[in-house]
């Protein structure tokens, strides 16, 4: 065997369509693989470990919304509402009151219900091209709160409704993990849960995006006409990503509600949406990497500014503080900020610094 | 129209096979607009049939009805006998009708390769559950038609570009890749809408060879639009000359160059 300089060098077609080819890919790949098997065990705080969490579930999310509105053009306001289905699609499915399904089941169960109201909603909403999608979409949200705090059957309504779930796999209770004579807080073990649901559901969008059905999405995202003219029909493309998208945004939605074993139809409203595409606005539109990058810095955000909205200036907390503004203000506030400051100055989000910073070694000691 | 006898119609081996596109009557309207009005003619297999005319004329028009994008309002259009008026344009493209347009239709955030793999859209099968999965036909699939796409690059000596993304690349590149990209998806009916406009005289001269070397190594039909009469002359077997939308002569370049409302209507465009 010849050397392989930098690794770069490929010499069969299989070896170019190899996602961890490279050496630095095995590298970057292992070091994933431990900081996943690891990160729990030295974080031990409560707080940073749901700070985590909640970026887990927002990653599977975000590479949902990017399926459809990254790699597929098409602007959707109506993520929160299929959030929404899947939160209450698992205390349905995953109760033990209800149909008590066990964990890989009623996770299963509440993708697979995401995605099947999105692929019959698709064909209308997707009729409409640019702003019209999101606007039908807004409508999505609002028509869903709606629906969700007066289905008081199924979601509890406004009170909201207990969440729930088996979270056995394998023998293994991700609520109580015992391994190696050690016990697991609540916390570690939904790290454990909610990112390994992470890496296998990027996977599996990676394998997408590379292989015929995400070029056929991209195309259409790029140039619909001529999409059309090489033979890709515009809405099976459409519809297929809006219901991966819708079944991603369930997955996450079912996490959401097992996580915190309560849901109220408020956390589904359009603020939530919006955090969604300021995720991938952040991270990355269009690439896998972006929407994991964007919901670490952003899926916690939330919980990280009602942790420390004491020591922030001019922030109310509770009623009798003279701040001016609230914490659900600054959110709102700090979410439209980074919507704005990505499209004016990095459009194609940190995912672009990064690959732009990845270059430079690459190429490094030559830095011309 | 009774001076409008094709040169060859004499040549009976020719006039005896059946054409791979026959277009007639074709009347299409946009509002008050008429971009065509009544147009007529056919495209043998293995021929470069070329149509020309000013700017205005309805030549993309044209194209338009062949790959479905619109519908005229009268006539008719069959590709080896199939009505292509009752088909979408994803179906035209995978009954073998492929095609450049005047101005790009790149994907301009996908590399060379991603580019020209959607070329082959049509020949291939995977779907959504099984590239996810990444399972045996998705692979296979792919390392397949990796190897055809990178014939075409040889064929079009696209090497230097493959990882680039197709919005980077210089223009002329961007017409040669877009050449590439239909014969990726080995048509029966080739349309090439304008390939060298905007290109100074060398690149026009690289896309003329190239032209020629897809013509002598593919098997299949081309048309070529152009709005210059140069190239035109040196590339095609026959050429048709239109102007607002109504065919004025069809027949060999030398023909159809020496024809007197040709003349006429370049000057009076010009
Ligand atoms: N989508 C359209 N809507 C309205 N008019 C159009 C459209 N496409 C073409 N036309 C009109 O049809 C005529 C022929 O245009 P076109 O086929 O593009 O000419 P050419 O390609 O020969 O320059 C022009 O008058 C043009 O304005
Ligand atoms: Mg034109």
């Amino acid at each position: 065997m010849r050397a392989r300089t930098h690794g770069l060098m490929t010499r069969k077609y299989s070896d170019d369509l190899r996602l961890f080819g490279s050496t630095n890919a095995k590298l970057g790949l292992l070091a994933i693989l431990l900081l996943y098997a690891f990160v729990p065990v030295f974080v031990q705080s409560a707080f940073w470990l749901s700070v985590l969490d909640y970026a887990g579930i927002a990653a599977v999310g975000a590479l949902g919304l990017n399926l459809l509105t990254g790699y597929t053009g098409q602007v959707s306001l109506g993520h929160a509402f299929f959030i929404g289905i899947g939160a209450y699609a698992a205390a349905k499915l995953g109760g033990p009151d209800d149909v008590g399904l066990p964990l890989p089941l009623w996770l299963l169960g509440a993708t697979l219900m995401g995605a099947f109201v999105g692929a019959l909603i698709g064909p209308f909403a997707l009729r409409l091209r640019g702003n019209y999608l999101a606007i039908v979409t807004l409508g999505l949200v609002f028509l869903g709160e709606h629906v969700f705090r007066n289905a008081k059957e199924i979601t509890g309504g406004n009170s909201g409704t207990s969440v729930q779930t088996a979270s056995t796999l394998l023998g293994a209770d991700f609520k109580d993990l015992q391994f190696l004579g050690q016990n697991f807080s609540f916390n570690q073990g939904y790290f454990w849960l909610i990112w390994g649901i992470v890496g296998i559901a990027a996977l599996l969008c990676k394998n997408l995006v590379r292989t015929r059905p995400g070029r056929a999405m991209q195309a259409v995202r790029d140039r619909d006409v001529a999409a059309e003219v090489i033979g890709v029909q515009l809405g099976r493309y459409k519809v297929g990503a809006f219901a991966m998208s819708s079944g991603l945004a369930a997955l996450a939605g079912a996490l959401l509600g097992s996580y915190q074993q309560f849901v109220t139809p408020e956390q589904f409203n359009l603020f939530l949406s919006i955090q969604y595409i300021a995720i991938i606005i952040v991270g990355g539109v269009g690439t896998i990497f972006g929407s994991i990058l964007g919901a670490l810095v952003l899926g916690g955000l939330p919980g990280l500014i009602d942790q420390y909205s004491a020591s922030i200036p001019g922030v109310t907390t509770g009623s009798g503080d003279s701040g001016f503004i609230s914490v659900f203000s600054l959110n709102q506030a700090i979410f439209g900020l980074l919507i704005v400051l990505f499209l004016v100055f990095e459009p194609r989000g940190l995912a672009a610094l990064w690959l732009r910073v990845k270059a430079y070694f690459k190429a490094w000691p030559f830095s011309y | 129209m009774t001076e409008t006898v094709s040169p060859d119609a004499t040549d009976a081996p020719a006039a005896e096979q059946k054409a791979l596109l026959e277009v007639s009557g074709v009347v299409l309207r946009f509002g008050g607009v008429t971009a065509l009005d009544g147009v007529d003619f056919d495209v043998r297999r293995g021929e470069l049939f070329a149509v020309i005319g000013p700017n205005g004329a309805g030549k993309t028009s044209i194209f338009n009805c062949l790959n479905g994008v619109y519908t005229p309002q009268e006539g008719s259009i069959t590709l080896d006998g199939t009505d292509l008026l009752k088909k979408a344009p994803a179906q035209i493209a995978g009954l073998g009708v492929a095609r450049t347009f005047q101005n790009l239709g790149l994907f301009e955030n996908l590399t060379v390769v991603d580019n020209l793999m959607l070329g082959r859209h049509t020949k291939m099968r995977t779907g959504f559950l099984a590239g996810m999965a990444w399972w045996g036909r998705a692979k296979r699939e792919e390392i397949e038609h990796r190897e055809a796409v990178e014939r075409v690059i040889e064929l079009l000596e696209l090497e230097p570009y493959r990882g680039q993304p197709a919005g980077k690349l210089p223009y002329g590149v961007q017409k040669r890749l877009e050449l590439g990209r239909a014969i990726a998806m080995e048509p029966k009916l080739l349309l090439l809408d304008e390939p060298v406009a905007g290109m100074h005289l060398e690149e026009s001269q690289d896309m003329a060879r190239y032209i020629l070397d897809v013509r002598d190594r593919l098997d299949l039909a081309m048309i070529l639009v152009e709005h210059q009469m140069a190239l035109v002359m040196d590339l095609a077997d026959r050429v048709m000359a239109m102007d607002f939308g109504v065919p004025i002569t069809v027949g060999t370049p030398e023909h159809v160059q020496n024809d007197q409302r040709v003349i006429d209507a370049y000057l009076g465009a010009g």
